[in-house]
């Protein structure tokens, strides 16, 4: 293998582990804050996608405005929902709130699929300089690819100010650490709650607007987030930096067995690596690092 | 309890009769013949389904995949020739196996960690019987023959629903046995708290395992029918969505009872029906839509479970 394939290899990898990386963010997000384990996550991310095209292509606005109301939309609907339906599933079993979401995610996918225009021909959204590639000596690195791991990165720095020096964002963490003191300190679990799940809902629209120039925007893009779940658990499920590092790695894995390995070993290696690290590390990477 | 009981009983008998009796005015009896041999597999799986969710309190995201094994089994042995008596529970046997297979991380994790583990499993076992095409025929899938007793095929509906009722009653009285047995109650300990149970004596690892296992089996068998009865079998038959569908199967019906899978069974099989005789109805543009069905079903799962969180056959105040 020559040097500058590995880092072709490398570069497409890490830009789909991010992709990966940002759906196992919101996931993780939403289930510290609020205890749900969402199989949503998936619909979300083509929804936003979704809505971002509608916006763009339908409705003929701009493309930075539609971006930033695509993914502002996306937000508003995972708060809407936490008020009206998933609220109920507070506090029950996980598999309650797993069947809540995924049934959600199904009338999600069924809506959009429901749309003709959505589903009888594929769409590609037109982002800027897509399909471009940038030149270093011999070596070419796609420019979404590029895109892609600099939004994660900013939107990684973005969470992170949130979370170390906003009020919203520190009352957020404390609702996650221990609810009842929380409760007591004054801040509002319950509003909490709505603002992870918009968070949530709009970190997975992010994400799909970054996969929509690589795949194209169809209704079963959601699949994506499968990958999510191994990334997730090899961040320990419960670590947001583990979380976004766990989708990287993953990606990398993933692209390198595609390179390096007979066909269809690629689809199975996250799986694998899931099972292997639910094995052997049983409280996630991060978690048995930091017991050693 | 014993009155009400009894009135709920009847009163979804007559229920289910008068359904049953437009069913056949409206579609005819071949028809719903066919369609009562579906649900009768789906039920059968559900019952799996039951013990590990309803009775153990575990969460299997890859039960699919384990009907997937039941019904590669039986149809691999079919084509060579094996008759059923044989096939069949060798096919069973390989779901049990399947089950014991993905219930092993059971001995180290719990709760989510572990239901993660059930989903890569079936994950997994999807794309082994993709890319094993030397076997399983890839994803273009395999011909499935009639299930054939000596001379004797099931060739008629009839025939398939008789024997698939035939299946259930035996798989549920297996259930209704195991449940009020002392794994029963061992189960339902570690639904309740696995460290108190633990605490009492009892090996919580085996009581997982073999939920696994005897789910697994009774998926296999399901699986083993529903490969005859439908003629074909490919591995995306038997993904994530069969696993995920047969969680919402049981827990329309209500994931604490046994009877639990035949009723979430009815309604899951009922959906598509209900929705190509409605589409007669409703304006083409509407109805030839291709999302209408998963919306619909997702309509009902958030219902069940916002509405009537004990599921149809749940009672609603206390839960056994």
């Amino acid at each position: 293998m020559s040097g500058l394939a590995l880092v072709q290899v490398l570069s497409s990898g890490i830009a789909t582990g991010c992709v990966y990386g940002l759906v196992a963010l919101s996931f993780v997000l939403i289930y510290k804050a609020t205890g749900a384990v969402s199989f949503m996550q998936g619909e979300l991310l083509m929804a936003g996608a979704f809505a971002v095209l509608a916006l763009h292509v339908a409705a003929g606005w701009p493309l930075a405005w539609a971006v930033a109301g695509g993914i502002a939309g996306t937000a508003a609907f995972g708060a809407v929902l936490e008020r009206t339906v998933l609220r109920r599933a507070l506090g029950q079993a996980h598999l309650t709130a797993l069947l809540l979401t995924f049934g959600l995610g199904m009338m999600l996918r069924g809506a959009v699929g429901s749309v003709p225009a959505a589903t009888h021909s594929m769409h590609r959204l037109a982002l800027p300089f897509a399909g471009e590639s940038w030149r270093f000596g011999g070596l070419a690195i796609a420019a979404e690819h590029i895109l892609m791991i600099v939004a994660t990165a900013v939107l990684a720095l973005a969470l992170t100010l949130f979370f170390r020096r906003t009020r919203a964002g520190v009352a957020l963490r404390a609702c996650s650490e221990n609810p009842a003191a929380a409760a007591l300190m004054g801040v509002s679990v319950a509003g909490m709650h709505t603002l992870a799940w918009a968070l949530g809902a709009g970190l997975a629209a992010a994400a799909g607007l970054l996969l929509a120039p690589v795949t194209f925007v169809h209704p079963n893009m959601g699949l994506v987030a499968l990958k999510a779940f191994p990334a997730a658990v090899l961040g320990g499920m419960t670590s947001l930096p583990g979380a976004l590092a766990g989708g990287v790695f993953i990606g990398v894995v993933e692209a390198l067995a595609g390179f390096a390995l007979p066909e269809g070993v690629k689809d199975v290696v996250p799986y694998v690596l899931l099972m292997l690290a639910l094995l052997l590390f049983p409280h996630g990477l991060a978690g048995g690092l930091r017991r050693r | 309890m014993p009155a009400s009981g009894v009135v709920r009983w009847t009163a979804g008998m007559i229920g289910l009769a008068v359904l049953g009796a437009l069913a056949l005015r409206a579609l005819g009896p071949e028809y719903v013949l066919a369609q009562a041999a579906f649900v009768f597999t789906h039920a059968i799986a559900g019952l799996g389904v039951v013990l590990v969710v309803g009775q153990c309190g575990q969460i299997p995201l890859g039960q699919g995949a384990l009907l997937g094994l039941g019904a590669y089994a039986e149809t691999l042995l079919a084509l060579r020739g094996v008759p059923a008596p044989v096939s069949l529970p060798l096919a069973i046997a390989l779901g049990a196996a399947g089950g014991w297979l993905a219930s092993l991380p059971a001995r180290r994790l719990g709760g989510l960690y572990f239901a993660m583990s059930t989903l890569a499993f079936a994950l997994i076992v999807e794309e082994a019987l993709v890319r094993w095409e030397s076997l399983t025929g890839g994803a273009a899938g395999l011909a499935v023959p009639a299930l054939a007793l000596g001379s004797w095929s099931a060739n008629t509906a009839a025939a398939q629903a008789g024997l698939s009722l035939v299946a259930l009653a035996l798989a549920g009285f297996g259930c209704r046995r195991w449940v009020a047995s002392r794994l029963g109650r061992a189960w339902r300990a570690v639904r309740e708290d696995e460290s108190a149970a633990a605490a009492s004596g009892i090996d919580i690892s085996r009581a997982k395992m073999l939920a696994f296992v005897l789910g697994g089996g009774l998926a296999a068998l399901g699986g083993a029918l529903y490969a005859h009865w439908i003629g074909f079998v490919s591995p995306e038959q038997f993904g994530l969505a069969l696993s995920f569908e047969l969680l919402m199967l049981v827990f329309i019906g209500g994931a604490r009872r046994l009877a639990g899978a035949l009723w979430g069974a009815l309604v899951v099989i009922a959906i598509p029906q209900a929705i190509s005789l409605a589409s007669e109805v409703l304006p083409p543009d509407l109805a030839a839509a291709a999302g209408l069905e998963t919306m619909l079903f997702g309509a009902v799962v958030v219902a069940v479970i916002v509405l009537r969180p004990e599921g149809l056959a749940g009672r609603r105040s206390r839960s056994s």
